[in-house]
């Protein structure tokens, strides 16, 4: 299950990212003649699949079933409702932020942590694993209730809820990641002499940042999963809540208008953090 | 209590049922040049992880000094045949962390300064803020030498260390490497891999050729040429190419022998 609620955000298609250069086929032609049609190429290609839902969104507004169902609100209307929804959605936005965030760095923070030592010691891992297995796996979402009920304040519990949801698959890339280290990595570190602090974290640590990375793109798109489902029960703020308010009073333009702000929001944030990782894994490979 | 770097019966093997090593019974005296040979496989790379103190001997003893080896340390300092540089440091940081191992009281600018004074010795002076996945091969191995010597260590233990240089580049560092090893007081020992017989007969007190299938001492030649070698009087030594050949014949002889038994 957790596979495939987290498999959106990461299979998103990024504009623009490396992976997305095409590979030159031309040999003959002047390289620089060559690469500019491809690099518009590789636009037109990212284009296809917007330019189709966006057709198919303009044809269903205007002739299903008949034209002009509020179901199914026009672009036009959508993006009317977003302009003015915009004060509220940024009020939201920051509603939403004040949980992820804390939530977030207190995962990360603790799942780094924990990971790394637990990832290189044996007996940690002997410890610690078989509740691990049994724990990670539980959707998150099940907890979201009864930490509403628990906790004292609304905004305290969504917190509790984005960290657990973040700190798994943090915590348990991180653990993979240290428990991988190369042999060569440990030797060198044993022959330096190095103790027990600088070996985990000037040796382990920078060793498992690509794991560390993966870990916190899977446990981004678990938070806002959370952070959203969280608002549906009892937030009276936040981008959740917005989409959760208007679908109420089915007002849908602006409900259509908030899915696609959280949307952007979300993309953004994934793409701030393959930034980082793209900065910290300066020399990987 | 003898100043020796000594292993006595020592056996060794990853899998019980596999020998590596066998009854290995070997003194390098303090300051001695020995130079390890064997072919690939015969665990040249396994006996100096046990002299590091890496790995442990199944039977036997390993000394240094008369204390026996019971891990790591900085008095034996070691060049791995893969040169592992840590890849998220910078060249120049992977020797400091190193200084500042050896010795702890150096301040961060001084270990820096010390660092780069010795990435200049190999000639590294260009590449002292660049990473190791920015330099070739040669270079990364250069650096880890650069990072051993940074050490200090009156044990420096070099496996294959000079195996992805160019020949003027390997030339240049068998003259640096002797050139501390000889002005040191007092010397370092050395135990140091290599499949170049001419590499273990310039640089060489002593060669030791380790046979295959287990691994087990074969050859153990004396290297008598005065220090201050030269190369070109070498070549024209006879008792130089007596040396040479008999130790090709040895190795060819084992080569042999593991052929025939398999
Ligand atoms: N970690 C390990 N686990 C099991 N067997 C190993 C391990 N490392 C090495 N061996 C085996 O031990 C034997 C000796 O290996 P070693 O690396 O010491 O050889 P070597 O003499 O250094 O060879 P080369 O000249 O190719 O570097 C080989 O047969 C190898 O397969
Ligand atoms: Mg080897």
């Amino acid at each position: 299950m957790s596979e495939t609620l987290t498999a959106p955000p990461r299979g998103t298609p990024v504009a623009g990212a490396p992976g997305d250069r095409q590979p030159e086929r031309t040999t003959s032609a002047p390289r620089r003649a060559a690469s500019v049609p491809s690099a518009l190429l590789a636009i037109l290609q990212g284009s296809i699949v917007w330019i189709i839902l966006l057709a198919l969104w303009f044809a269903a507004a205007k002739y299903f079933p008949l034209g002009d169902n509020p179901l199914i609100p026009s672009p036009q209307r959508t993006v009317l409702a977003l302009q003015e929804s915009l004060p509220e959605l940024w009020e939201g936005t920051l509603s939403s932020f004040s949980i992820l965030i804390p939530g977030l760095l207190l995962a990360t923070l603790l799942g780094i942590i924990s990971g790394i030592y637990v990832g290189s010691s044996a007996l940690l891992q002997r410890i610690f694993f078989p509740f691990a297995r049994v724990a990670a796996p539980v959707p998150p979402t099940v907890y979201v209730p009864y930490a509403i009920a628990v906790l004292p304040t609304f905004k305290l519990s969504a917190i509790f809820v984005v960290f657990i949801g973040a700190f798994w698959p943090i915590f348990q890339n991180t653990a993979a990641g240290a428990h991988a280290l190369e042999s060569r990595y440990r030797d060198n570190a044993r022959i330096l002499g190095l103790n027990s602090h600088e070996f985990h974290w000037k040796v382990v640590f920078p060793a498992a940042l690509p794991h560390i990375f993966s870990g916190m793109a899977v446990g981004l798109g678990f938070a806002f999963i959370l952070l959203t489902v969280a608002e549906l029960f009892g937030a009276n703020a936040g981008l959740g809540r917005f989409v959760q308010y208007y679908a109420d009073f089915a007002d849908y333009p602006k409900m259509v208008a908030g899915i696609l702000y959280t949307g952007v929001v979300t993309y953004l944030a994934m793409s701030g953090l393959e930034a980082i990782k793209r900065r910290a894994l300066f020399w990987h490979r | 209590m003898a100043a020796e770097l000594r292993l006595e019966g020592v056996d060794f093997s990853y899998e019980e049922t596999t020998p590596i090593l066998e009854k290995i019974d070997l003194t390098v005296p303090a300051g001695q040049f020995v130079c390890l040979l064997g072919s690939s496989g015969s665990g040249k790379s396994t006996l100096l992880r046990l002299l590091a103190g890496l790995q442990f001997p199944r039977h036997g003893q390993l000394s240094w000094n008369g204390q026996p080896i019971t891990g790591p340390s900085l008095e034996r300092g070691v060049v791995f045949q893969d040169y592992a540089l840590f890849p998220w440091m910078s060249v120049v940081d992977n020797i400091a962390i190193a200084i500042g191992k050896a010795q702890p009281k150096a301040r961060k600018a001084e270990r820096r300064e010390q660092a780069e004074a010795c990435l200049v010795k190999v000639g590294l002076e260009n590449a002292i803020g660049q990473y190791p996945f920015e330099l070739s091969g040669g270079m990364r191995q250069r650096a880890a030498i650069a990072r051993a010597l940074a050490l200090r260590s009156p044990v420096l233990l070099m496996d294959e260390p000079f195996g992805a240089l160019d020949p003027t580049n390997r030339a240049r560092l068998q003259d640096l490497l002797l050139e501390i090893w000889e002005t040191e007081v007092p010397r370092k020992t050395l135990v140091f891999v290599t499949h170049d017989i001419d590499e273990a007969l310039y640089l060489g007190d002593r060669i030791v050729v380790l046979g295959s299938t287990p691994g087990r001492l074969i050859a153990d030649l004396p290297v008598g040429f005065p220090r201050h070698r030269e190369r070109r009087a070498l070549f024209d030594n006879a008792e130089f190419h007596a040396l040479r050949e008999s130790i090709a014949e040895t190795l060819a002889a084992d080569t042999l022998r593991q052929l025939v038994a398999a």
